[in-house]
């Protein structure tokens, strides 16, 4: 279970993130909306350890463990993974490379044996089809050069390949054409397991009518102002966020 | 006109002067009266120039007068065994065992018990110890020695033309296609503080294509002071590839100079990679002499501590349709300090050149100190020349990224700092010699490789 108490987030200074309480449970998936500026986004890079987020009150625990403690790859080994809203450009590393150095990171810190490159590339090659990537794209170098949807479609399978128990999907939806979200989503819904929680992050509801959240929280300024089911994302379509906007809960 | 200069100058200064007066007539080819008379004009040159200073424009970043206190008496080769475990330790492993023909210099001295000399007679390559060639030059020495690409406003050239005690002289045949690299391994000695002045002559006849690799390493002779150069003659149609891998103990002064002539449609690609010395000066020459001829020169250097390691280009384009790139990557930690000076001549009538430069540097440390100095003169008004330089630490936003996938800080820092090296050895296009200098660098990093 994740549980948020309290959490007060300062950056640049700036208060965003204002007293936010959240609650989520393993095998649930939980949608965060919000307009912009409500804190979407800081609460992502907090729960993976971004460093200039400084939190100055409350606490954040995963399965009991206190998170705000771990460095940022300790987090990615007690289950956290974060699928950036914009994902990382990174000339001169090959994103196969990438993946295999990040997945053996992960095993030899959980003290597994790492996979060999015949089995490492099997593994990869299966979910990368499953995501209609294409084995040529892993040859370059890691975003360099990718498509909005091609960026997006590498963050899940990096999910895939991962495999953590904690998911936060920030604005995942952003920038892709309504073929590519449904791609995206099939990979997100594939990965959905009793065993997993998810926290998905939009700003529209139309990414959750291809991954249906258990719950909804609406974000504003800085902490959750309202809770429901599915249909306050609907509620939300219709009324827009002027209701949350700018108004100090 | 020599006119007589009165001038101060310093202890290191006069010990070179000194140090060439004692060993004159000892030195190789001293009988010889081609090579005692180059020595003369050599020694006469050094004495008017003196050491060059950072009011000398292309010395700036690099007081070689002040930084120069002692001069090391000349080393004496004493022929002791060399191992090839002492090989991989002097080395690197990966790059002592490099599928070769080898040629090993230890203390300026060609060691034939060490070098390949058969095999490269029997692929059409005449390899000589050039102290022994000194002795009695062959008519192609005596047209090439000091004659390529040649400065005369050089001082740390001419000390070495005045005082060359070793070194090879290299003539690779017409036509002749080399199936591996030559592999010229140049080690110092042991023990106590000593001079190294080696000089290497190889001539690319016309249509040849070779790899020449030059390492660099230590047996552990304390404070050396190496003064190194090697000109090359390509001929037309030639192409050479030419890789310097310096790793001399972190005590030791490495001067090196490459002087370079290209004749027509030839060509040439160049790559050094530094990590060793306390204070590394690299200083390459090249002229096109012939059309349609194309030319890069790259390189990598890895510093820490108070290494200091300054690159200094000076490309020529005296004939039109030549083709010129450079491209250095620098990574530099405590309060190491790195030169980059890449200076592109284009001649009046050197027309369609085409010459770009680009150097970068990672700062791996608040202390440590990059410097850039492009300069482009051009007589000629139908060329594309450009150039640019960047500096900066690792980005936080790329090592975050990594982070969250579960890579270790310290783990995430070496692969990016690999990855920005690895965009300049991709200029190397030999696999074996990329992944050896691709495990020098994570040597450097004191990381494994995958």
């Amino acid at each position: 279970m994740l549980e948020i108490k309290n959490l007060h987030v300062n950056v640049d200074g700036r208060e965003i993130l204002n007293g936010l309480d959240l609650t989520l449970p393993q095998g649930e998936v939980h949608a965060i909306m919000g307009p912009n500026g409500s804190g979407k986004s800081t609460l992502a890079y907090v729960l993976a350890g971004k460093r200039e987020y400084e939190v100055t009150a409350g606490s954040v625990t995963w399965k009991g463990e206190d998170l705000l403690a771990m460095e940022p790859s300790e987090r990615a080994v007690a289950g956290v993974f974060l699928a950036f809203q914009y994902p990382i450009e990174i000339p001169g590393v090959a994103t196969m490379t990438f993946l295999r150095t990040a997945v053996n990171a992960l095993r030899k810190a959980r003290g597994e044996a790492e996979l060999s490159t015949p089995d490492f590339l099997r593994f990869v090659r299966e979910k990368a089809q499953a995501l209609k990537i294409e084995p040529e794209m892993l040859k370059r170098p890691l975003n360099v050069g990718f498509s909005g949807g091609e960026k997006k479609r590498n963050e899940i399978l990096q999910m895939a390949l991962l495999e953590p128990s904690l998911c936060v999907l920030d604005e995942t939806d952003s920038g892709l054409d309504i073929d590519a979200m449904r791609i995206v989503a099939e990979g997100v819904n594939a990965l959905r397991s009793p065993e997993r929680a998810m926290l998905v992050i939009t700003h529209y509801q139309r990414l959750l009518n291809y991954i249906v959240p258990d719950r909804v929280h609406v974000l504003s300024d800085g902490r959750v102002a309202r809770s429901g089911g599915p249909e306050v994302a609907l509620e939300l379509e219709e009324s827009g966020y002027t209701e949350f906007d700018g108004k100090a809960a | 006109m020599d006119l007589p200069v009165q001038q101060f100058r310093t202890k290191a200064e006069q010990a070179y002067l000194d140090l060439f007066e004692t060993a004159e007539d000892a030195l190789p080819g001293a009988r010889d009266p081609f090579v005692s008379g180059l020595r003369a004009k050599a020694i006469g040159a050094y004495g008017r120039l003196g050491l060059p200073h950072r009011r000398v424009e292309a010395w700036k970043y690099t007081d070689l007068r002040a930084r120069l206190t002692e001069v090391n008496p000349l080393v004496k080769a004493d022929g002791a065994a060399v191992s090839e475990a002492e090989l991989g330790q002097a080395l690197g492993a990966e790059i002592a065992s490099l599928p070769a023909y080898r040629l090993v210099v230890v203390e300026g001295d060609l060691r034939a018990d060490l070098s390949d000399l058969a095999g490269l007679k029997s692929a059409g390559v005449e390899a000589v110890s050039l102290a022994r060639a000194l002795e009695k030059p062959p008519v192609w020495l005596k047209r090439t020695l000091a004659q390529v690409n040649p400065r005369a406003d050089d001082a740390v050239l001419a000390l070495n033309a005045a005082l060359m005690t070793g070194g090879i002289a290299l003539r690779i045949g017409e036509g002749v296609i080399l199936d591996k690299p030559v592999h010229l391994i140049q080690l110092d000695g042991v023990g106590d503080p000593a001079s190294i002045f080696t000089r290497n002559v190889v001539v690319a006849e016309t249509g040849s294509a070779a790899t020449l690799v030059e390492s660099f390493g230590s047996l552990g002779l304390r404070l050396l002071q190496r003064n190194a150069a090697t000109e090359l003659r390509i001929g037309a149609k030639a192409a050479v590839k030419h890789v310097k891998v310096q790793r001399d103990r972190d005590d030791a002064f490495h001067l090196s100079t490459w002087l370079v002539e290209l004749g027509a449609d030839a060509r040439y690609d160049a790559f050094q990679f530094s990590t060793g010395a306390s204070l590394t000066r690299n200083q390459v020459y090249l002229c096109f002499a012939g059309e349609g001829s194309a030319a890069d020169i790259s390189g990598a250097f890895l510093l820490r501590a108070r290494q200091h390691c300054d690159t200094t280009l000076l490309v020529e384009h005296r004939v039109p349709r030549c083709t010129s790139r450079e491209l250095f990557k620098g990574v530099l930690d405590g309060e190491a300090r790195g030169v980059f000076q890449g200076k592109i001549i284009v001649s009046p009538g050197a027309q369609k050149t085409d010459g770009k430069q680009m150097a970068g540097a990672l700062l791996l440390s608040e202390t440590a100190e990059f410097d850039s100095k492009p300069e482009l003169e051009i007589f000629a008004d139908d060329v594309v020349c450009g150039h640019g330089s960047t500096s900066g630490q690792i980005d936080e936003e790329l090592l975050f990224y990594l982070e969250a996938r579960g890579i270790p800080e310290s783990q995430a820092r070496a692969l990016l700092i690999q990855a920005f090296v690895g965009e300049a050895l991709e200029k190397v296009e030999d696999e074996a010699l990329r992944e050896a200098l691709g495990h020098a660098s994570a040597d450097w990093l004191g990381v494994r490789v995958e």
